[in-house]
């Protein structure tokens, strides 16, 4: 499969595979975790949330990876989403697309002493 | 809360299932989280409201989306499977085709001489209340006849129901070309002319009060095709002279694009009023039509025009028994071939049931027979819209192909339609005649015949395709016998169908046989006729003696046998009437009445090869002096001398030249207007005592006669160069024009009864094949235990004879009701004609017959063991 078509990830996206790539997880612990993040800058609503993970699962760059009970014991298990292994290679590509051009911005003393 | 919940059932099935719950599970984490009073909560609801609202809408695009691409892939993937299933089955891609290629050709043709015909406007003014006005003779039941000049005049002065008059002529004139006369078609008309047709001059004026007086300026107008041709569109043609029978002209006018009345002319000239006065009242000569005044009908003209001929009976004594008869004149050109449109437009209907019968036979079988592909493709979730998709898609493509198929032939089939057409129609009930109006192949009209059948042939395919498709996809079930009989109820239909039009084609072409064969009176082989001369102002004896020296010298010609002038030929629509007095032997005046007449020069009948019935011909001693006897018609001698001998008795004519005639011969009746009309009566005289200044000449000649055309008219410009010869023509060939409807009628009925038998002899295949294909395993069982062919050949038939005998019998039946109505088109043939039901039943038999034994013996010929297989 074709890694460019995915090119560039838009910062939602690559943000929410980045933090599945970490560790993968269920929905609200990862809204938390992209508030956190983020530093509070990214902070989705349920149907915007969900319309992300949609579009990744067709894309096949994420997938429901297992179920675990709720822990509060009612309601449905809850879906654990994982990056998918074509999904890393987009991640890979993306990265090194970002490197490129953080190395283009170092050559012009833009990135500091940071 | 739950308001909120409830939002999430407006997401799409799908996506509401894989993350309903999860979605409601963050919306109550972030209630849950949410600090601060009832400002921040009602915040946060909102917002939860709106995103929630927002990407339910961004769902259900990307279904939208991702549907719209999967259609078109599945659409490309149908048609390509459609191709290619079509290719696969050559046989009955090309019989689809070439039916759905014929019933729209026949659409497209009849529909566009409806168009050309019924349907025609000519490029008038209002042209509705344009009306045709004719004199109506009580005695003679003539409807349709021409009217006086001074009767005209009153007519005009004295109606109001008409706000305009015309009164018109078609007459020859001769143009100076090269220093030979050209004899040119020249339309004269009375000055309101194109105020009744509320036509204005494409360039100049139209007729004024000038042109009323003969002592008024020689104005002419111009045709625009004339203009164009002949004076190169030069628009200083206006004013300027044209010479027309040594006269110098100005022209006055060009007459606008396209305007034609009845018969192209290259000039109009004008008819002055003072001449049309003083007229003789009892010649009737001229055509009239009128524009009704606002408000008024053709009826209330008719009652007026009337009352006016009732106050000229009183005042003179030669207007006796007439009526006068107003009608919308386009009425008039259409009636004249109205019967023979609708008879076409009828049968092309029959054509098109029968194809759309059949493609509902041939969309039925297909579907059938894909049955268990079909079914297929159902079982494995293609759903019944994806396999009607298939079929509508198959559906389409086949009408498409034959659609374009058949447009494209259209016009081939109009010309040759066309050319089967005559000219001229002649008009029911009169002696005028209407030309033909030609046929154009309508764009709107085409489409309109291609809807027409994709329309039919959808509705024909989609409502079987699931009773087809349904029940068990493998093997054949009883379902497909339900199919089949219906299939075959319309196979009868179309059997039957064929067969009325089989049995309308034979009696038809019999019809036109025996007319053909009609004999007219005279031997129109080796014989031409014309016009010649014009010598209208010449002095009588000159004139008698410019005709004398023409047919001498014309007669001098190598290979000419004899000629013979009349003052109007036959065969050309043209008529002349006199009042006959019949004598006693005292020569008293008994009786009165009209009859036409011809005044003819010496040899007439001998050139013509007309045969004399009784007593002689006339001799070269009846063409000295003045005129003392007549030769008359058979015709005439029954209806006015009944059984007696009419030789020797005594008549006189209303013209003082013709005055106590013996009649010395009867001549053999000549159905001058055509093989289908009677003879009218008809009374010949010499023409010394008054000649006509132009007459028709016949040509006796050995050979080919139109290759001695040029020899004679260098003959007749021997005597005078500046007279004119016109519209020379074989007199076989004019003969022949007014047997033209008829001749036509038969070949497009024979045309179409053959489409039609073609039609059903392919019903009758489809549904025998059909059998074949579904019986494949039983027969080819059969066979593997030593069935004979005859034998499976003939329990195939058997499937099918009830069908062809019913079609049959049903058709002969309608037939025969059929042909009793239209009794009055057939000539000398019974409707119940056994010559012709025979041919008929022989025709539809023998279709019958090879169109189910061709697939049923292709049957024997199966391979047992592959016909198992198969299965």
């Amino acid at each position: 499969m074709d890694t460019t078509r995915h090119l560039p990830l838009k910062p939602n996206s690559y943000l929410l595979m980045l933090l599945l790539a970490e560790e993968p997880t269920y929905g609200v612990s990862l809204l938390e975790r992209m508030e956190e993040r983020s530093g509070g800058s990214v902070r989705l609503n349920a149907g915007s949330l969900y319309r992300l993970i949609a579009q990744l699962v067709d894309d096949e760059l994420v997938e429901p990876h297992e179920e675990v009970a709720n822990p509060l014991g009612v309601g449905a298990p809850r879906k654990i989403y994982a990056v998918t292994p074509f999904g890393r290679e987009v991640l890979s590509a993306e990265a090194q697309r970002q490197r490129e051009l953080l190395a283009l911005a170092g050559s012009l003393d833009l990135l500091g002493e940071g | 809360m739950r308001a909120l919940r409830f939002l999430l059932r407006l997401f799409p099935k799908r996506h509401r299932e894989a993350y309903g719950e999860e979605m409601w599970e963050v919306v109550r984490y972030r209630f849950e989280r949410a600090e601060g009073g009832a400002l921040r909560r009602g915040w946060l609801t909102m917002t939860t409201v709106l995103d929630l609202l927002a990407s339910a809408v961004g769902e259900w695009t990307r279904v939208w989306r991702r549907r719209k691409t999967m259609r078109g892939t599945g659409l490309r993937l149908d048609a390509r499977f459609v191709l290619r299933s079509l290719v696969r089955s050559p046989g009955y891609t090309l019989t689809a085709i070439v039916v759905i290629a014929a019933a729209v050709a026949a659409n497209a043709t009849v529909l566009s001489f409806v168009r050309g015909t019924l349907l025609y406007e000519p490029p008038w003014s209002e042209p509705d209340r344009v009306v045709a006005v004719w004199g109506s003779n009580t005695v003679d039941g003539q409807l349709r006849d021409v009217i006086s000049g001074p009767n005209f005049i009153d007519m005009e002065r004295e109606s109001s129901t008409l706000e305009s008059m015309a009164a018109f002529h078609f007459g020859g004139t001769a143009m100076m070309v090269d220093g030979r006369p050209e004899a040119m078609n020249a339309l004269e008309a009375s000055v309101g002319f194109l105020d009744v047709l509320g036509v204005t001059p494409a360039l100049g004026r139209g007729f004024g009060a000038a042109e009323r007086t003969s002592s008024g300026p020689a104005s002419i107008l111009v045709s625009h095709a004339f203009w164009r041709d002949r004076m190169d569109s030069d628009p200083a043609a206006v004013g300027s002279a044209l010479v027309l029978d040594e006269v110098p002209h100005t022209i006055i006018g060009v007459l606008p694009e396209g305007f034609e009345f009845v018969a192209p002319a290259p000039v109009l000239v004008p008819l002055r009023d003072d001449l049309l006065a003083a007229d003789d009242r009892a010649r009737i000569h001229y055509n009239v039509v009128g524009r009704l005044a606002a408000g008024a009908t053709a009826a209330e003209a008719t009652r007026e025009l009337t009352g006016v001929f009732r106050r000229l009976e009183e005042e003179w004594e030669t207007v006796t028994n007439w009526n006068v008869l107003a009608e919308p004149f386009v009425q008039v050109t259409v009636s004249a071939v109205r019967p023979v449109i609708w008879t076409l437009a009828g049968v092309v209907g029959l054509v098109l049931v029968i194809a759309l019968v059949n493609l509902a036979t041939l969309f039925r079988i297909r579907a059938v027979s894909r049955r268990d592909e079909l079914g297929v493709r159902v079982a494995l979730g293609a759903g019944w819209g994806r396999a009607a998709r298939v079929l509508s898609l198959e559906t389409v493509t086949l009408v498409l192909i034959g659609s374009a198929l058949g447009l494209v032939v259209t016009p081939w089939i109009l010309a040759r339609v066309t050319e089967l057409l005559p000219v001229w129609i002649a008009i029911p009930q009169s002696a005028a005649r209407v030309p033909v109006l030609r046929a154009w192949l309508d764009p709107a009209l085409a489409s309109l015949g291609v809807l027409v059948v994709t329309g039919a042939s959808l509705l024909l395919t989609l409502p079987g395709v699931r009773r087809t498709v349904a029940g068990p996809a493998m093997g054949a079930g009883p379902r497909v016998h339900s199919g089949i009989r219906g299939i075959r109820l319309l196979v009868g239909v179309e059997l039957a169908l064929a067969t009325v039009l089989c049995l309308g084609a034979m009696l038809t072409v019999r019809s036109a046989h025996r007319l053909l064969q009609t004999e007219v009176g005279l031997e129109g082989r080796g014989l031409l006729s014309m016009w010649v001369g014009d010598v209208w102002e010449w002095e009588k004896e000159e004139q008698v003696q410019y005709f004398r020296d023409i047919v001498e010298a014309v007669e001098r010609v190598p290979g000419v046998r004899t000629a013979a002038v009349i003052d109007y030929p036959d065969f050309m629509a043209e008529d002349d009437y006199a009042r006959i007095y019949f004598l006693d032997r005292s020569l008293q005046p008994q009786t009165s009445q009209r009859e036409e007449w011809r005044r003819v020069s010496e040899g007439l009948f001998e050139t013509a090869e007309m045969r004399m019935a009784l007593g002689r011909s006339f001799e070269a001693d009846d063409f000295r002096g003045t005129p003392r006897v007549a030769v008359i018609n058979e015709s005439f001698a029954r209806k006015h001398y009944r059984d007696a001998d009419p030789v020797g008795e005594f008549l006189s004519t209303h013209n003082e030249a013709y005055r106590d005639l013996q009649i010395v011969g009867v001549v053999a009746d000549l159905r001058s207007l055509g093989p289908q009309s009677p003879a009218p009566p008809m009374l010949y005289v010499p023409n010394q005592g008054d000649p006509r200044g132009s007459q028709g000449m016949y040509v006796r000649v050995e050979g080919d006669p139109m290759s001695y055309a040029e020899a004679i008219r260098e003959a007749v410009w021997s005597v005078d160069p500046t007279q004119f010869v016109a519209e020379m023509a074989p007199v076989s060939e004019r003969v022949e024009s007014w047997v033209a409807i008829p001749r036509a009628t038969r070949t497009l009925l024979s045309w179409l009864a053959a489409l039609a038998l073609s039609l059903a002899a392919v019903g009758v295949f489809g549904v025998v094949a059909f059998a074949v294909r579904t019986r494949r395993s039983e027969l080819g069982v059969r066979l593997a235990l030593g069935a004979s062919p005859q034998r499976l050949e003939r329990d195939l038939a058997r499937a099918i004879t009830p069908v062809v005998v019913m079609g049959l019998v049903v058709g002969l039946g309608t037939g025969i009701v059929g042909a009793r109505g239209a009794r009055a088109v057939l000539y000398g043939v019974s409707p119940l004609d056994p010559l012709s039901m025979a041919a008929t039943l022989f025709a539809m038999v023998a279709a019958a017959g090879l169109a189910t034994w061709l697939p049923a013996h292709r049957a024997t010929k199966i391979d047992p063991a592959e016909a198992m297989r198969a299965e």
